[in-house]
C-alpha cells in the first residue's frame, strides 16, 4: 500500500511539474546556444501555438531530440505573452520538461539576433554544428524529417 | 562531397530571396481575383504618387491583430495618391479557410477599404519573395520598391507603437524624401504555397 501511494505521489510530481518557461531575448538564448560548442550540436527551433505548420512538425523534433542524446534542442515561442500559460501546456503535453525560452522583445531586434537572413516566417529552424559551433543549415517553414536528419548528421560530425 | 552538401544546405535559405529595394515591380499585369470575382492586376492598382502591396490571410492571428491599421493606413493616404490592395497567396488553402468567400466575408467584417485579391498558383508572391503575412511592399510611381517588411512594431496594439516603419515610409515617399528606413522585419504566418 505505501509502495502504491509513493508511486502515485512520484507520478503526481512527475506529471504535475511545470515546465521551466523563461522569456527570453535573442542574444539571451544565443549566449545559451554558444554554451553547448563543443559539448553538443544544437537544433532550434522557433515556433508558436497559431502556427500550424510549427505544431504539426513539433512531436517530430522532440522525437528526435530524445533519439539523439548529444543534441540539445531548444525551442522559442513566439506567442503573445498573454498566451504563456497555454505555451506552457503544449510544451508539457508533447514532453518538453527542459528549460524552453518564450519571446519578450521586439520581433526586429529578435530576428535578425536569431538569423539576419531570416525573414520572420514560421516556424524558423537552425541547426548548429557540435564542435565548431557554426552554422550547419537553417530553414522557414515546415521541411520534411529528412532534412532535419540531414542537417543532425553534419552537425554531429562538424 | 561533405563540403558540396554543406555548401547547398547553407544557402539553400536564399532559394527565394525577397524583392530587393529599387527593384521594378513584377507580374503587374498578372490576373487575380476580387472578392466579388471579377479580374484585378496590380496595373489597375496603381496610385498617383504609389503602390502599397499587402500579402494577407483571412485567419492568421498576427494579421487579425496588425489588420486594423491596413485600414487607417488606407483611410490616410489613398487620398494622397497611395494605391492599396490586400493579396492572399495561400493558394494551398483557397478551398478551405482562405476561399475567396471567406475573403469576402473577412473583408466585409473588418471593414476592408481596399481591394482584396486571391493569387492563382501563389505567383505574385513568389515573384516577390514574400514569405509570410502580413508582408508589406511599398512601391513608388515608378513602380520601383521602396520599402519592404512590417507596418510598424507592435502587432497587438496600434497604441503601444515606437516605429511606424510603414506610415513613416509613405509619408516620406508622398514628400519626395529618401526612405531613412527601406527595410524592416516582424514575424508573421509562412505563406501556403500550393
Amino acid at each position: 500500500m505505501i509502495r502504491i501511494i509513493l508511486i502515485s505521489f512520484c507520478l503526481c510530481i512527475q506529471s504535475c511539474a511545470k515546465v521551466d518557461l523563461v522569456p527570453s531575448t535573442a542574444d539571451e538564448v544565443m549566449s545559451k546556444i554558444k554554451e553547448f560548442k563543443g559539448e553538443k550540436a544544437v537544433l532550434l527551433n522557433i515556433w508558436a501555438l497559431w502556427c500550424a505548420p510549427c505544431v504539426e512538425e513539433f512531436p517530430m523534433i522532440v522525437d528526435l531530440r530524445d533519439e539523439h542524446h548529444d543534441i540539445e534542442v531548444v525551442f522559442i515561442s513566439a506567442d503573445f505573452d498573454d498566451q504563456i500559460e497555454d505555451v506552457r501546456s503544449f510544451l508539457d503535453q508533447n514532453g518538453v520538461r527542459s528549460t524552453s525560452y518564450i519571446k519578450k522583445e521586439k520581433d526586429e531586434s529578435f530576428i535578425l539576433g536569431i538569423h539576419p537572413d531570416w525573414t520572420g516566417s514560421l516556424p524558423f529552424t537552425v541547426v548548429y554544428a557540435k564542435d565548431s559551433g557554426n552554422i550547419v543549415d537553417s530553414w522557414e517553414g515546415k521541411h520534411p524529417e529528412s532534412r532535419f536528419r540531414t542537417a543532425i548528421e553534419i552537425a554531429l560530425k562538424s | 562531397m561533405r563540403n558540396i552538401l554543406v555548401f547547398m544546405l547553407i544557402f539553400s535559405m536564399n532559394e527565394a530571396a525577397e524583392l530587393a529595394i529599387g527593384s521594378l515591380m513584377p507580374e503587374i499585369g498578372h490576373q487575380m481575383i476580387e472578392t466579388n470575382g471579377k479580374n484585378l492586376t496590380l496595373s489597375d492598382t496603381r496610385g498617383e504618387k504609389g503602390t502599397l502591396v499587402i500579402f494577407s490571410s483571412n485567419t492568421c492571428p498576427w494579421v487579425i491583430r496588425w489588420e486594423d491599421r491596413y485600414v487607417s493606413i488606407t483611410e490616410s493616404y489613398s487620398p494622397k495618391g497611395i494605391g492599396v490592395i490586400a493579396v492572399n497567396s495561400n493558394a494551398l488553402l483557397f478551398d478551405e479557410r482562405e476561399s475567396l468567400d471567406k475573403m469576402a466575408r473577412h473583408a466585409s467584417d473588418k471593414d476592408y477599404n481596399f481591394p482584396y485579391v486571391q493569387d492563382p498558383g501563389s505567383r505574385l508572391a513568389k515573384a516577390f519573395g514574400a514569405t509570410k503575412t502580413p508582408h508589406i511592399y511599398l512601391f513608388d510611381d515608378n513602380d520601383r520598391l521602396v520599402y519592404r517588411g512590417a507596418i510598424d512594431d507592435d502587432a497587438r496594439d496600434a497604441n503601444s507603437v515606437e516605429e511606424h516603419f510603414l506610415a513613416n515610409a509613405i509619408e516620406q515617399l508622398i514628400d519626395g524624401r529618401p526612405i531613412e528606413k527601406p527595410t524592416s522585419k516582424a514575424i508573421g504566418c509562412s505563406i501556403k504555397f500550393p
